[in-house]
Formats: C-alpha cells, structure tokens, sequence
C-alpha cells in the first residue's frame, strides 16, 4: 500500500473510531494512539524516505490534514458526549420544587410597634424628635400642667389609676408636653416632637376597651403654629397611613389643654368616601384629637402666648391599627396569640 | 339633648332636613345625629268611643263601636281595663303599621268582628317609662275631644323630627332650647328671637310667709324662689307633655311638668316644693354626717359634704340634685314654692356620684347654667304653672342669694386671631362672625373687644374667640399648610436606638415580639422579683389580675407562652422590650427601667421530610442572647455565672448574667414545679436590663489587617470532676496560655461510658497566634505545657 494509501486508511479508521466511542477515556485513548508520538501516522511517516522528493510536500500535507481530520473527529465527539454526560447529570438531579421549604424564620414586629414606628418614620422626616416620657407620672404633669385642675370635670372623662395623692399611671401621654416646654431652648428653634408610649386607664378590659393602651402625643410650638398648619400635617399624616388619596377634616370638640380643640375625621379608605360599614355609612372616619396648644399650657411653661403658639395631637396606634387591619378586639394586642402576630409580618 | 325641631320653629326658621342640619352643626359645632320618631307609623287616627258593651264569650274584653271620622262607626274589640264610652283615643286602623314591625288587620276575637286596635301610648312608639302613669296599664285617653279620623302623629309628638347633639364638657349652653337656637342659629346665619316671659300682674304680691336663707352663699350664687297660692294641680296640656316625653322626661302634673319644662326651655333646672309642707325658713346648708333624706323610694344617708333644702328639721332635698318625698307637689297641692338656684358644680357632681343621682338638673349644674337668666327663668316657670293651675295669688321674687351676671370682655388682635387661624380674614368677616353668634365686638385699628352675653359663659380669652371665628368661618375652608420655622433635626434618642438595634436581632433570630400588660398580680410580682424591688402597688385597682406594677418581663412572657400552648401553639420564640418598675424602699416614685427579654419553648426546627426535628435547650438561648449581647457594642465582659437563687428557675440551668462584674441580666430554664404550675412545656426565659447595657463604654473599633502570619493549632483533651465548670477551665487556659494563645473553643463534652463516674471528658482546641512574626513549635509548645500544668494543679484533672 502506498504510503498515500496508508495515510488515507489511517485516517478513515480514525474518524470511524472516534465515531465509535462511548466514553470520554476511549476518545482520549484514541488520540495518545493515533497522534501520539509513538502512533501509526508518525511510523508511517518514517517511509517518507522512499516516496520521491517532488512528491514529499504533497504527503506531508496531506499527513498534516489526516492528523487534523482526526483531532477534529474526536472533539466532535468529545463535545457530543459531554452534552449527554451533562444531560444526564441535570435529568438525575431534578427534585420536586414542590416539596415543603427547608424553614427559614425571621420573628414578626408586634403590629402594634409596626404602626408606631411607621407614624414615627413619618414624624422623624419632618424633623420631630421622638420623646417618650415617664408612665408613672405626677398627677402636676398629667393634670394640672395640661389645664386640669383638681375638680376640673374632665377628669371623669378618664378614670385614673393613682399609686398615691400625687404619683398616678398616665392616663395620655400629653404628660410629657409640660416636661418639653419646660426643657426646650428656643433660641434653638422650635420644639418639635412626639410623644409616643403606653397609657393607663381605670377601664374594664372589653373588646373596645382596655386598662392600657398606646398613644402618640405631638406637640410643636414655635412663633407662627396655626390651626392651617395643623391641618396640614394631620392630613400629610393620614395620607401617609392611610393612602394618597386621602382627605381629613375638622371637627369642633373640646379638649382642656387646646383651644380651639378639634376632632379629626380621615375620608374612609375603605369606601373612599361613599359610605360603607367600616365609616359607619357616613364616608368619614374620626381617627384622632388636635388643637392648639392652650395658652394657658403655653404660660405655666413659661412660654409667652402673644409671641408663641403650639400645636398639638394625640392618636391611638391601637385605634388606627385597628381600622387598618379590621382588628375588632382590643384584647387581641395584648394577648399575644402568635397566629394573630404573625399574620402582620412585614406588613409596615 | 335632643332638640326637637317643632319646638326650634318657635325660635328660628327651619329649611333644612334633620339629616342636613346635623351633618352641618357636627362640623361648625356640636357632634350631632338626626332622629327620626315614628318613620314606620301609619293608620293611626283619633277614635271617639260611641259605646262599649261586654264581649258575650270574654270576661275582660269589649266590644266597641268607634268613631274614626268615617260613614259608620267600626267595631273593635278592646281588652283594656280604662276603656269605657265617650273616650277620645288613638285607633289603629285595618291596615296600619306600628313600631317593630307590627301590622294592624281586621279579625275576629272570640268570634267577634275587630276592625282595628285601640292603642296605648307604648304600642305608638312612647317609651314606657316617659309616659303618664295613668296610662301605664291601659289604652292612652285624650284629655279633650280631638277630631275623629284626624291623624294623631302631632297631637303626640308620634313622628317628630329631632336633632341629637353630643356636647363636650364646655357646651352646656346648648342643654336648653334657647342655647341650642342661639348655636343653629349662627351655624345658618339666622338669629333666634324669643319672646319674654310675663306673669300676671294683678296677682303678684309680696309675699309674708315665706323667708328664704343661703348659708353656703360661695356655693349657691343665685337662689331665687317665687310662691304661687290657691293653685288646681291637675295635668299639663298636652304640648307640654309629648315634648317632655320626646325628651325622655315623664309627664307628672302641671307644676312638675312646668318645672321640667322651663328645663328643657333654659336649661336651668326648677325645683317645686309644697309649701303647707315646709316646716319653717326654706334654708340651703351642708347636711350632718348621718342625716337621712327621704326619696320615693329610698333613704340616702348624708354627710357633711352634702348641700341639701332644708326647712325646720325637714331634709327636703339634695340642692341641684333631687327633691325627697317631704314637700313634693302632688294632686292635692293648693300653695307651692318655686325655686331657680345655681349650685356648684363640683359639689353638685360629687354629691351626685356619691348617692348615684345623676339626672337631668345635675348634669346642667355640674356643667354650667347661665346665671343670667336665672331669674327670668323663674317668671316663666311661675307664669306657666299660673297658666296651667290658675293661681290666686303669685309673689314677688324672693332672694335667698344674687350674683349680678356681667358679660364676659375679650380683648384680641385681629391680626393674632388670623395668624393662629392661618388665615387673613377682614375686621368685617371678623365682627360679623361674632355677630352672627350673638357677641358684640369694638374694632380700634388692630383691636378688637368682644363682648359676649352670660350664656357663653364657656368664653373667656382671645384663643375662645379664634375657635369661633374659625368654626363658624368654616373648617373645610382652612387651608393646609406646614410649620414654616427654622429647620430641626428630627429622630430618636440614642437609647431609644439602641433598643431598637437588639429588637432587630431578635427578629433575626425569629422571635415574635409581644406586648404585655404592666400591671400585674401579687402572684406574678412574686414569681420574679429577681431585681428585689419594693412593690409598686395602685391604690385603687380595677381587679386583682392588673393590682402591681411589673418588675419582670418573665411572668408576661410565661402567661403567653401558656396561652399560645394552650392552643395547641407548642414552638415558641417570643420577646418584649418594654419597662419594668423598680422602686426603692421609702421613695414613693418607682424607677422605670428599659429591658428586654424572651422565652422559647418546644422546637427550634420541626422535624420535616428533609430536616430532624430539634428541640430548644438552654444553650440555644444563650446564643441568642450572646449574639444579643455582642450587638450592644459594649466594650465590656459578659460571664455567666450558674445561680440558684430564683425560685421559679431551675437551680441546675440557670444563670446570672453580668457585664464587667454586675449583674445585667439572667438566663434560665423555669423550674419544673413552676413550668407544672403554668401549665407549660420545658421553657426557657432571659431578660436583659437594656439601661445597664447602654451605660457600658462601647467598643473602639479599629480596623487591622488580618495577620500575615499563620496560627498554630493545639488539641487538648482533658478528664476532669463533673462538677467542674467549662467557664473555669476557659479562664484558666487563657491565663497559663501566654501573650500569643489566640483563641479556646470547647469542641467536646461526654460523660458516661467508658468515662469513670463523676468524672467528664472535655476537648479544647487552642489556637496560638503571633501577628508580627512566625511562632515556632517550641513557643507554642513551652505555653502549652504550662496550660496543661496549671489544669493539673488547679483542678486534678488527667491529660488524654
Ligand atoms: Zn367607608
């Protein structure tokens, strides 16, 4: 056979064997033995010798492209069946995502906590400073300070828990409004805070009443506090909690320690206002108490009313939870039932 | 108070619908809701009764023949025993509705023909106990004969319309249908006239048996009284009694009704006394402790607090509150004294809390009267019971006691009463808003003087009168806006951060947080008062659950986790940040201290198709709490040290925790007979005192580069008495380990076989550490042995 022969059968059995394999190792096995350096086309290629020199280049060429053919052949087949070995692989792995989770627990943020904290963030971006005050307080501070004095009727209105003549549970955390006035510098600039804690009331624990319960109390006093300005925050307020859409409004009511006092209904966000259970069919919801900070309040901190005047609100977080979740019992806050927690994860 | 608008129509025009009015005086006023009497009422028209004959198969029934303005009289069968001919009473045609969904329709009762029903008032919608005594058993009778066939709605006040205002504390000038007038009155701009009353003056005469005498004058300003002589005591006409009992007031006779009348009228309560029952000068004092007034239907007991009527040794009365049986006016009255006083309101309150008498007059008194009309009052009163009982003779006002009432002056600015409204309306809008309402104003350039009539005696200064202008100008109409000052920098404290920031690794570790109550019982201020607090305790609780002021999140956190259990909630992770109270022996003010705390119970990880179940143990929690602890930032040694000093906390698994030396804190599991007692599964508690942790000087963390060099690494396994400590061998090997013994991790524990009793084996891994230089086997070999040496030494133990 010539040398030209030779080369060509070695390269038609090569391919044809590369072609063959099944796995990886005979593929490699092929290639040590077919293009080694100890392989059939280089012995062949010893008989270059006797083939004549104008004919040498051409077999050297076509030597070069039987080695080549064959490489070629066997990465062909290499690829080929690495694609099958993968296929296989993922067909072997495939599982049932289906099948339960592998359990990873964050805990829940008491609702409660979750509410305040989303009415703080709100108050923080506009510059009030977050002041809780004491819940045992002095009766001063919780009455007489906020312009209820000793037989002042408003008393009745919340049944009070005393530890003594002079030391009480609070019963709004407006107490603390008497200990800010007092310790603000106002060459500083204006006092702006919320006072946001736990309040005691001499109440019998019902599903819309409780012995303790939150409250938000904001104060802000500065030279040119108006009753527009109130407005204006309330309902900045309330869109924030309640949704962009709405629209508070102002009702006269009566407080001690604010004049003029109001009652502060949000547009239901429920209905939008057209009327439905939640509104009680009148589109409005009352959500919180306002007014301006009593001059009287103003004068026994020391605080001038012809040059300053103040605002202030309180709010109940159980209350506006409430409304927001369609929560129906108070109790449920307090009883701690982790189902009822955990419903609210993540929901602020 | 309920303002009735057929009775507001004597005072200012109505064009609005109940429903229209109250929507708007809620937002300019008063909260206020429309009522609508008697909506479902039809059929019902005035029947004259022509004859009555007994029913032939029926011993209490009638049958009777009825005039109800038709061709022909139509029968009905009637079971009241009042019945009898010649009555004018309110009849239910065929086909007539009444209250509750009740329908009339012709039948027969006992085989005879009944075309309708005769009525009682409480069948029409009055209210039982508002109606007539008279009529409490039987069909309602008119008192005069009315039109047959003629609807009866407003002979009776059946279906009237009424506005329901809610006042707060400071609008009890609206408990009387002049001040109501007065407050609708501004809200649509229409000014209420009123007509004055006057009595007949060729019956009025001084008076010379009667003297009047005020001992408490700081309590009783105004004490007026008028006799009225040779009276009829009958009934009241019936306007005035379906306006009482649409007001929820009985009709009793026609003094009594006309004392509650002018009640509703002014708002200032009247009080009638018989005067052939007075024993003497008609004299307001404080009672003796003991003494006893005599009521209806009980005796009060009275102490010296009480301001009561007296007259000779007769307790007629609890002055503004209620008048005793003594000298009450009944049918037989012929002499009678009016009395219009004002009385103290916090003493009226009291008194009234006190017998648990609140009523209508001591509402009035605890809130306010206008002490301006109080005397006018009075006339019409008089002139009322005149008209209703024919006096002979009336007398002259008689003065126990008088305070001139002088208007109330309120000097402003204009421009103050806008900027706080945050508006900028004109002197002109200004005055006449005020005028609108009743008050007079005097404008000098920026000056404005108010002066405002003794009815709003609510009024007193400038930010009264910003609150008028504004409501009555309109709510709606503010504008919003923000506080315009100098920028602030908002946020919280920096405790209240840091709590914050170990609430959040809480949540991380998957903890539920709870909120707890604060007050707490005597067993549960019992169970854990690891701080020893003296117990604060309130002075009048409600009930004994909430009595003491918590001085542990533990029995909290307990309750819950039984309660979850409870219900069939086993694997807990809970946590609360909230104060405790810890108060020292003779201060009577608590401190009040931040603190943080958790239990768990049951499983960490529930057994699944893919994971073992793994159960909650001591050593779970404190590697939430050591995590807890490494994210206060404290510069700071934490120890645990085993304790078992708390009763309810197992004594073999429970630890003090402590930060450079003072205690912070514990860790533990409750005790088994506690655990029994709560009704809970193996749990396990810590609390934290959060105070104590942001007082520690926090870590001054400089970055270094991790060393260049490598450690060196030794194991050391170690056969030791039991009772032996981790926490001591730890600190033993740190100190005997030299400048370059980097870190001690334990990675063994066993006990048991093949380990000889009261004996365990632990294992160490000691990594030693040079950061500036290569160690060489013999350093690290040299502070190895002296480790070991010191182990043997102090606590015998055997090297493995
Ligand atoms: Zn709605």
């Amino acid at each position: 056979m010539s040398l030209d022969d030779k080369l060509k059968s070695l390269r038609e059995n090569g391919i044809d064997e590369a072609k063959r394999a099944e796995k990886l190792q005979e593929l490699n096995d092929l290639r040590v033995n077919l293009l080694g350096k100890k392989g059939p086309i280089t012995k062949a290629l010893r008989g270059m010798k006797d083939v004549p020199a104008e004919k040498r280049p051409e077999i050297g060429t076509l030597a070069n492209n039987v080695k080549n053919d064959i490489q070629a052949a066997i990465e062909e087949k290499m690829t080929e069946l690495n694609e099958k070995l993968v296929a296989h692989q993922l067909e072997e792995e495939k599982i049932d995502v289906t099948l339960p989770a592998t359990k990873q627990v964050q805990g829940t943020k008491h609702i409660l906590n979750q509410t305040i904290e989303d009415i703080e963030q709100f108050f923080i971006g506009l510059g009030y400073e977050v002041a809780p005050g004491y819940e045992v307080e002095e009766d001063h501070y919780n009455f007489e300070r906020l312009n209820i004095p000793k037989d002042h009727p408003a008393r009745d209105m919340q049944d009070t828990f005393y530890l003594s003549d002079e030391l009480l549970m609070r019963t709004q955390t407006s107490a603390q409004e008497g200990r800010d006035m007092e310790a603000h510098d106002f060459s500083k600039g204006p006092l702006k805070m919320i006072s946001p804690g736990v309040v005691y009331r001499r109440d019998d624990d019902d599903a819309t009443h409780s012995h303790q319960f939150h409250q938000i109390e904001g104060l802000v006093v500065d030279k040119n506090i108006s009753m527009a300005d109130l407005k204006g925050t309330l309902e900045a307020l309330c869109r924030h909690v309640f949704g962009d859409e709405r629209e508070i409004r102002f009702r006269p009511s009566y407080f001690p320690f604010t004049e003029p006092s109001v009652e502060v209904d949000v547009s239901c966000f429920n209905c939008g206002g057209k009327g439905c259970r939640i509104c009680k069919y009148t589109g409005w919801i009352e959500v919180l108490g306002a007014g301006l900070t009593h001059p009287n309040v103003l004068k026994m901190s020391g605080i001038d009313p012809n040059e300053y005047s103040g605002m202030a609100f309180g709010l109940g977080p159980e209350r506006f939870a409430m409304l927001k979740y369609g929560i129906n019992d108070i109790r449920d806050f307090y009883l701690n039932d982790v189902r009822f927690l955990e419903q609210f994860k993540g929901v602020n | 108070m309920k303002i009735s608008i057929d009775w507001l129509k004597e005072y200012i025009p109505v064009t609005h619908t109940v429903e229209e009015m109250a929507d708007k005086i809620s937002l300019t006023g008063i909260e206020s809701g429309p009522v609508k009497l008697g909506e479902e009422l039809t059929g019902l028209v005035v029947g004259h009764i022509t004859s009555v004959t007994p029913h032939p198969d029926s011993d209490h029934l009638k049958v009777c023949q009825v005039d109800v303005g038709e061709d022909e009289d139509i029968q009905i069968v009637c079971g009241a025993p009042n019945v009898a001919k010649d009555q004018y009473v309110i009849v239910a045609k065929h086909g007539s509705h009444l209250p509750n969904g009740v329908r009339i329709k012709r039948g027969k009762l006992r085989g005879q023909e009944s075309n309708g029903m005769i009525c009682g008032l409480d069948e029409v919608g009055v209210p039982a106990q508002y109606m007539p005594k008279e009529f409490e058993n039987g069909i309602y009778v008119f008192d005069q004969p009315e039109t047959p066939g003629q609807e009866v709605y407003d002979l009776l006040g059946l279906k009237d319309q009424m506005i329901d205002i809610d006042i707060t504390p400071n609008r009890a000038d609206t408990l009387g249908m002049r001040g109501a007038a007065w407050e609708i009155g501004a809200t649509y701009d229409e000014k209420p006239s009123f007509k004055k009353p006057e009595l007949d003056d060729t019956k009025v005469k001084d008076s010379n048996n009667l003297s009047v005498k005020v001992e408490e004058k700081a309590l009783v300003p105004d004490y007026l009284v008028r006799e009225l002589k040779d009276i009829t005591v009958g009934k009241s006409p019936l306007w005035v009694q379906r306006r009482l009992w649409n007001q929820g007031i009985r009709p009793v006779n026609s003094v009594i009704d006309a004392a509650n009348y002018v009640m509703i009228e002014y708002g200032q309560p009247i009080q009638a006394y018989d005067l052939d029952k007075l024993a003497g000068e008609l004299t307001v004092k404080k009672a003796h402790d003991g003494d006893k007034l005599q009521l209806v239907d009980e005796d009060k007991v009275l102490n010296h607090n009480d301001l009561v009527v007296t007259s000779g040794d007769k307790i007629l009365g609890l002055a503004g509150i209620v008048n005793g049986k003594l000298a009450s006016v009944d049918e037989n009255t012929k002499n009678v004294v009016l009395e219009a006083g004002v009385f103290d309101g916090a003493s009226v309150r009291k008194a009234a809390q006190r017998h648990d008498l609140r009523d209508d007059a001591s509402n009035r008194f605890e809130k306010g009267v206008d002490n301006g009309i109080v005397s006018e009052a009075l006339v019409r009163a008089t002139s009322l019971v005149d008209q209703f009982s024919t006096a002979k003779e009336i007398s002259k006002e008689i003065v126990g006691n008088y305070t001139k009432a002088e208007p109330t002056v309120i000097d402003g600015s204009i421009k103050h009463i806008n900027h706080l409204m945050g508006l900028n309306l004109s002197t002109d809008e200004i005055v006449k808003i005020l005028d609108r309402l009743g008050f007079e104003s005097e404008v000098t350039g920026d000056k404005l003087t108010v002066t405002v009539p003794t009815r709003r005696w609510d009024m007193a200064i400038e930010a009264d009168v910003v609150e008028e202008v504004n409501r009555i100008y309109g709510y709606e109409n503010l504008p919003n806006t923000l506080p315009a000052g100098m920028e602030t920098r908002g946020g919280y404290s920096k405790k209240r951060e840091f709590s914050n920031k170990l609430r959040d690794v809480l949540l991380g570790e998957g903890m539920d947080e709870v909120i707890n109550y604060s007050l707490l019982s005597k067993k549960e201020v019992d169970d854990f008062n690891t701080i020893h607090s003296e117990y604060t305790k309130l002075l009048h609780p409600m009930t004994e659950d909430h009595e003491y002021l918590r001085n542990s999140l533990i029995p909290g956190l307990v309750r819950n986790v039984a309660y979850n259990q409870a219900r069939n909630e086993n694997d807990l992770g809970i946590f609360e940040q909230a104060r405790i109270f810890n108060r020292e022996k003779g201060v009577a003010r608590p401190e009040e201290v931040e603190y943080i705390g958790g239990a768990v119970s049951g499983n960490v990880v529930n057994g699944s198709w893919n994971t073992k179940a793994q159960k909650t143990d001591f050593y779970y929690l404190k590697g939430i709490v050591d995590e807890l602890l490494s994210f206060t930032n404290a510069d700071a040694k934490f120890e645990y040290i085993a304790t078992s000093d708390y009763t309810n906390l197992h004594p073999g698994q429970t630890a003090k925790i402590l930060a450079n030396g003072q205690v912070v804190g514990l860790i533990g599991k409750l005790h088994p007979k506690y655990q029994k007692s709560q009704s809970v599964d193996d749990t396990f508690v810590f609390e934290l005192n959060i105070d104590a942790l942001f007082d520690l000087n926090p870590r001054n963390v400089q970055s270094q580069s991790a060393p260049k060099y490598p450690s060196i690494s030794r194991d050391l396994a170690i056969l030791v008495k039991s009772d032996v400590q981790n926490g001591e061998i730890i600190d033993d090997i740190y100190a005997n380990g030299g400048k370059y013994l980097n870190n001690v991790t334990i990675f063994d524990v066993y006990e048991g076989k093949n380990i000889k009793t009261n004996y365990k084996s632990l294992a160490y891994h000691l990594e030693f550490l040079n950061p500036n230089d290569t160690l060489t086997d013999e350093e690290v070999e040299k502070a190895f042995s002296l480790v070991k040496d010191s182990l043997v030494q102090k606590f015998n133990v055997e090297i493995r």
